[in-house]
């Protein structure tokens, strides 16, 4: 009897060891890995996020474009996401300021982007906005006169600036101080004659194709934009104070072209081209800032998943010890599509899909305190609704991604 | 906390068990006087090993302990995902393994369980552009269908009694996730093209393993009642099993895409299930002597 009741006692003492197994509550988790879509219940309103940064206490802040009653340019949304990606905060700016620009550029603890003045008397005219991380205060100031914010960046603590001057048709880079101060770097022609800006013009009305603009430095102090000149969309290298540019990849009008680019190192870029619809990905392509060629000489990845003249985005991320490019962009399966590949020889590493049933579509990439991404997108919920969602990865999963 | 119910609960084995086997001392004292068939008797009374099967129906109540959700509303407060509770029927089917010592029994119920419950949650949309209302409601109905494989341990009580013996019964359960499924269906009304369009869409099924713990666990009531057929003891017996750990898998809450999509995710969820099952249990012992066991006169 009591070998009976000692075995019996050993079977239960056994069945409690998988107890330690449950499920247990992980708040790191949390914040390592969510989806988020940001919903108000407007059948008209639509929300188009343009760039996303983690602010210091964990939280996500959002730039955007809202659509605006009775005309197709947008105006301006910010809102703030706590660590969870849990809704905090929304702030609309008045229709006086509308088609803003991204990225959100971080300078000492500010927040800084461009939009565009809708007012009768100073209409194009290129407006600065800075904010804080909790959306406390918002300044908007002119920012020198410029027109047409096409693109922005961060260089040395200042603000580099690609505008369009309709007066003088031509693409103009700058660059911009946070009190609103104008150098300009390089104006270069679009083209002469009524039909070179009808593209740009449609663009910034939001009428017509938009356009991959960008403008930043290389590591060797070369700056560039992408870009209209001489009635194409293309890689130009700026030569400052001169009238004709260093060198310049030329584009197939407003049919090829670059659709991102980031420079890596020297001459050294990771790009993304489309061509009359079809898309190419160049995760390692060399362009020499004094050559003058074409996008089709750069060749690239021939990608028919994406959407023809897909948007494209790059992010510089490192996974363990390697550092990696992520390619987002939109698939014809209406999900977002990150592709992986390993920034010193571009290889390919991998892949991942958002989105499911409701079409998604990539906005922004950006990394995280935690070591993960955030991806910022649009998705529509109902199938119709535009509004802004957010997936964080944490960096095991992105880890398990790569092969 | 969790850890003081399986104190309780093994401590509550522990002095049932002890107490059965100090009653029976006593009785093993008084015993010396009846005949060779009476001690037989006695001993299959006193001690015997049972083995048999069960099955029948559950009924799951899901207790919310977190709310997750992908929608997160800027402008209106959310509804919430409803639950409801011990509306659908699934199924069990369990082998017992019962030890019988005077009044009280310690059964192993290897258990093969299927859940099933549901939540909706509904989002909707309208404005009113040149005095023309334009609406959308979508209602999501998620089903989840869970199997788990569940080792119990179970203390019973019998009453005394001759062919009907009614028993309460006290323990606990570990589960093992086997598989998990979901299921939505998309219905709603939409007002958005030109006029009312009432829509059910088929159901979108995905399997959901990944979605679910691999492990939980709970503690187990309930009653039931044995009527003694020859050796053979039918069985109807009634549990109640209280989950006491998350069913949710933490790691893999946002790990299905398709459910992220349509702004799926699962809560942190404890499962209760209303187990009723019929059964029939053969003695271990005297099977081969054509011995009459607990119907005898």
């Amino acid at each position: 009897m009591n070998k009976n009741i000692r075995n019996l006692f050993m079977l239960i003492a056994s069945s409690l060891l998988p107890f330690s197994c449950a499920e247990k509550e992980n708040i790191n988790l949390e914040t390592e890995n969510f989806t988020s879509i940001f919903d108000s219940n407007s059948f008209i309103t639509e929300y188009l996020p343009i760039d996303i940064q983690q602010t210091p206490d964990g939280g996500y802040l959002i730039l955007a474009e809202r659509s605006l009653d009775s005309t197709e340019v947008t105006g301006a949304y910010l809102m703030k996401a706590d660590k969870f990606g849990n809704f905090v905060q929304a702030m609309e700016l008045g229709d006086t300021v509308i088609n803003p620009i991204g990225p959100l550029n971080v300078i000492d603890g500010q927040y800084h982007f461009f939009c565009m003045s809708s007012s009768n008397e100073d209409y194009s005219q290129a407006k600065l906005a800075t904010i804080d991380a909790n959306l406390s205060a918002i300044t908007i100031q002119n920012a020198g006169g410029l027109t047409y914010p096409e693109a922005s960046s961060v260089v040395d603590n200042k603000l580099l600036l690609l505008t369009y001057n309709n007066g003088d048709k031509t693409s103009v880079v700058s660059e911009v101080t946070t009190g609103g101060t104008v150098t300009e770097l390089a104006a270069y022609t679009v083209g002469v004659g009524e039909d070179s800006e009808d593209p740009i013009i449609e663009h910034h009305l939001k009428e017509g194709r938009q356009f991959p603009f960008a403008v930043g430095r290389t590591s060797t102090n070369t700056y560039y934009y992408n870009g209209f000149y001489e009635y194409n969309f293309s890689v130009v290298f700026v030569n400052p104070g001169a009238d004709d540019p260093q060198g310049v990849v030329q584009g197939q009008s407003d049919h090829g072209g670059f659709s991102s680019i980031v420079p890596i190192s020297g001459n050294k870029f990771a790009a993304s081209r489309f061509n009359f619809g079809d898309n190419y990905l160049l995760p390692n392509t060399v362009l020499d800032p004094g050559d003058f060629s074409t996008s089709p000489d750069k060749g690239g990845i021939f990608s028919p998943e994406l959407v023809e003249d897909a948007r494209v985005k790059i992010h510089r991320a490192i996974v363990g010890t390697q550092n990696i490019l992520i390619y987002g962009s939109d698939t014809r399966s209406k999900q977002i599509g990150l592709f992986y590949y390993d920034e010193a020889t571009g290889t390919f590493l991998g892949s991942r899909y958002i989105g499911f049933s409701n079409p998604f579509q990539v906005a922004a990439m950006g990394n995280t305190s935690d070591g993960g991404i955030i991806v910022c997108g649009t998705t529509y919920l109902a199938g119709r609704f535009p509004r802004i969602c957010l997936t964080k990865l944490s960096k095991e999963e992105i880890e398990s991604d790569i092969k | 906390m969790k850890k003081l119910y399986l104190v309780l609960l093994c401590a509550m084995l522990m002095v049932g068990v002890c107490h059965a086997q100090s009653k029976n001392n006593k009785k093993k004292k008084s015993s010396a006087a009846y005949n060779k068939q009476n001690k037989e008797n006695e001993i299959f009374l006193e001690k015997q090993f049972w083995l048999g099967v069960k099955g029948g129906i559950t009924l799951t109540k899901p207790s919310v302990q977190k709310t997750y959700t992908v929608v997160s509303p800027t402008n209106y407060n959310a509804s919430g995902k409803k639950y409801e509770s011990f509306k659908q029927v699934g199924g069990q089917l369990a082998l017992e393994v019962a030890f019988y010592f005077k009044g009280i029994s310690i059964s192993f119920q290897p258990t093969y369980q299927s859940s099933n419950f549901s939540y909706s949650n509904t989002y909707s949309w309208s404005s009113t552009a040149d005095d023309v209302l334009y609406s959308t409601e979508l209602m999501y109905e998620q089903d989840q269908k869970l199997e788990h494989l569940l080792l119990p341990f179970v203390a019973k009580y019998e009453f005394t009694g001759n062919k009907l013996r009614p028993y309460f019964q006290a323990g606990f359960y570990q589960g093992i996730l086997l598989n998990a499924t979901k299921s939505v269906i998309i219905s709603g009304v939409d007002q958005g093209a030109g006029g009312t369009n009432e829509f059910k869409n088929e159901p979108v099924i995905v399997g959901a393993k990944d979605l679910f713990a691999k492990y939980y666990w709970g503690l187990i009531g309930g009653a039931g009642v044995y009527y003694n057929l020859g050796n053979v003891r039918l069985n109807l017996d009634v549990q109640y099993r209280y989950g006491m750990s998350n069913i949710t898998s933490v790691e893999n809450r946002y790990s299905n895409s398709q459910l992220m999509g349509i702004g799926d995710v699962m809560d942190d969820l404890h499962m209760d299930n209303l187990a009723i099952a019929v059964g029939c249990l053969f003695p271990m012992r005297f099977l081969q002597s054509g011995f009459k066991s607990l119907d005898r006169k």
